[in-house]
């Protein structure tokens, strides 16, 4: 058989203090897979600890924030031909025993798209109370405009396949925020999505870029109003689709 | 004699769009809405009365409330036409920069790989 490239895809932006540990996990525990670290354009040590691990780093020119570091990985991915991407989180949230569990439910399932979800069964995650409130806020809504049931539309703990990998990193494609309204986007476009439960820690140190008292509000407000207008924009097309 | 200031002022604007122009500081498309609007200013300095007739044609009483309504309607057109550029000028960039980013990388790669094999030689 034919073995399938698969790479990991971190996004880093002033992580100096965890990227160590994440690089450390992924080295032991998921070794068989590619990595590749996206340094924001960070002004701290980050990209020389990646290159001294011996780790491809790839540095923006200039700051370009989570999502769009996430899509210059992807472009990466396409360029290289990889038949899967996985991306994690720098802040050590995320696990690399974890990864390797969305990997086999992405083979298993052939979905093009497999969401690491913290809440589809209790492994002890404790989130904020706010933030708690927001995945269950984005769940209901994902689940009013496409009629799926996806218990953890924040996670940005994905495992997406080769053709999603072309889909977003097509110019224009990719939003601010991958968040619920790139989840709706996508079942409306008839891909599949699955979710699998994961384990996950809270950040260890540094701070989360969701955090702050006007930041959520903000984020909400504007995710709210962004999840309508792409829901607006699928209703002829799913019509015509149906007929 | 009032209107002597607004045409000397239409004038002026005109002068330095065309010298704007000469200069490539202002590309001949985009120029021209900028000259059309110094156009009317010019005839509305010279002529003001004919505010008057376009408003009692469209009957509304109060001529100046005509000018400023156009006036706003043309400057939203023209923000919008602006707000779309500027956001697939962004796209552009952050398209080009990851780009360059991973073409960076590729050519360190390189590079990298060529001064070791260099090292075993």
């Amino acid at each position: 058989m034919n073995r399938q490239k698969v790479l990991i895809i971190i996004p880093a932006y002033n992580e100096a203090n965890n990227i160590g540990a994440v690089l450390a996990d992924i080295k032991k525990h998921a070794p068989d897979f590619d990595v590749v670290v996206i340094d924001d354009h960070s002004t701290d040590t980050t990209k020389e600890i990646v290159q001294a691990s011996g780790i491809n780093c790839i540095t923006n020119i200039f700051n370009l924030r989570y999502a769009w570091a996430i899509q210059t990985g992807l472009k990466y991915a396409k360029s290289q031909n990889y038949n899967y991407a996985i991306l994690m989180d720098a802040d050590g949230q995320h696990l690399a025993s974890e990864a390797k569990k969305l990997y086999q439910t992405a083979l298993k399932t052939k979905s093009n798209i497999v969401i690491g979800s913290r809440y589809l069964k209790n492994l002890g995650y404790h989130c904020p109370f706010f933030r708690k409130i927001g995945t269950k806020f984005f769940a209901n809504l994902v689940r009013l405009f496409t009629k799926q049931k996806i218990t953890d539309p924040l996670s940005g703990f994905q495992c997406i396949d080769q053709k999603t990998i072309d889909y977003y990193s097509s110019c224009g494609n990719y939003p601010e925020y991958p968040d619920a309204n790139l989840i709706i986007e996508m079942l409306l476009q008839g891909y599949t999505i699955t979710e699998t439960p994961v384990k996950m820690k809270l950040r260890e140190s540094g701070a989360s870029m969701h955090s702050g008292l006007w930041k959520p509000i903000k984020y909400m407000v504007t995710q709210f109003f962004i999840c309508i207008v792409i829901f607006v924009k699928y209703v002829g097309k799913r019509k015509a689709k149906h007929e | 004699m009032n209107n002597i200031f607004f045409i000397i002022l239409a004038l002026i604007i005109i002068i330095y769009i065309f010298y704007s122009i000469r200069k490539n500081k202002l590309d001949v498309a985009n120029s021209f809405i900028w000259i059309l609007f110094c156009i009317i200013f010019l005839i509305l300095s010279i002529w003001p009365t004919c505010l008057d007739w376009f408003a009692t044609l469209l009957g509304i009483t109060y001529p100046p409330a005509l000018f400023l309504t156009i006036a706003i309607i043309i400057l939203f057109i023209m923000i919008f036409v602006q707000s779309k550029k500027i956001e697939d000028l962004h796209q552009k960039v952050i398209d080009l920069s990851q780009e360059l980013s991973i073409l960076k990388n590729k050519s360190a790669k390189k590079s990298h790989k060529e001064s070791n094999s260099e090292k075993k030689q």
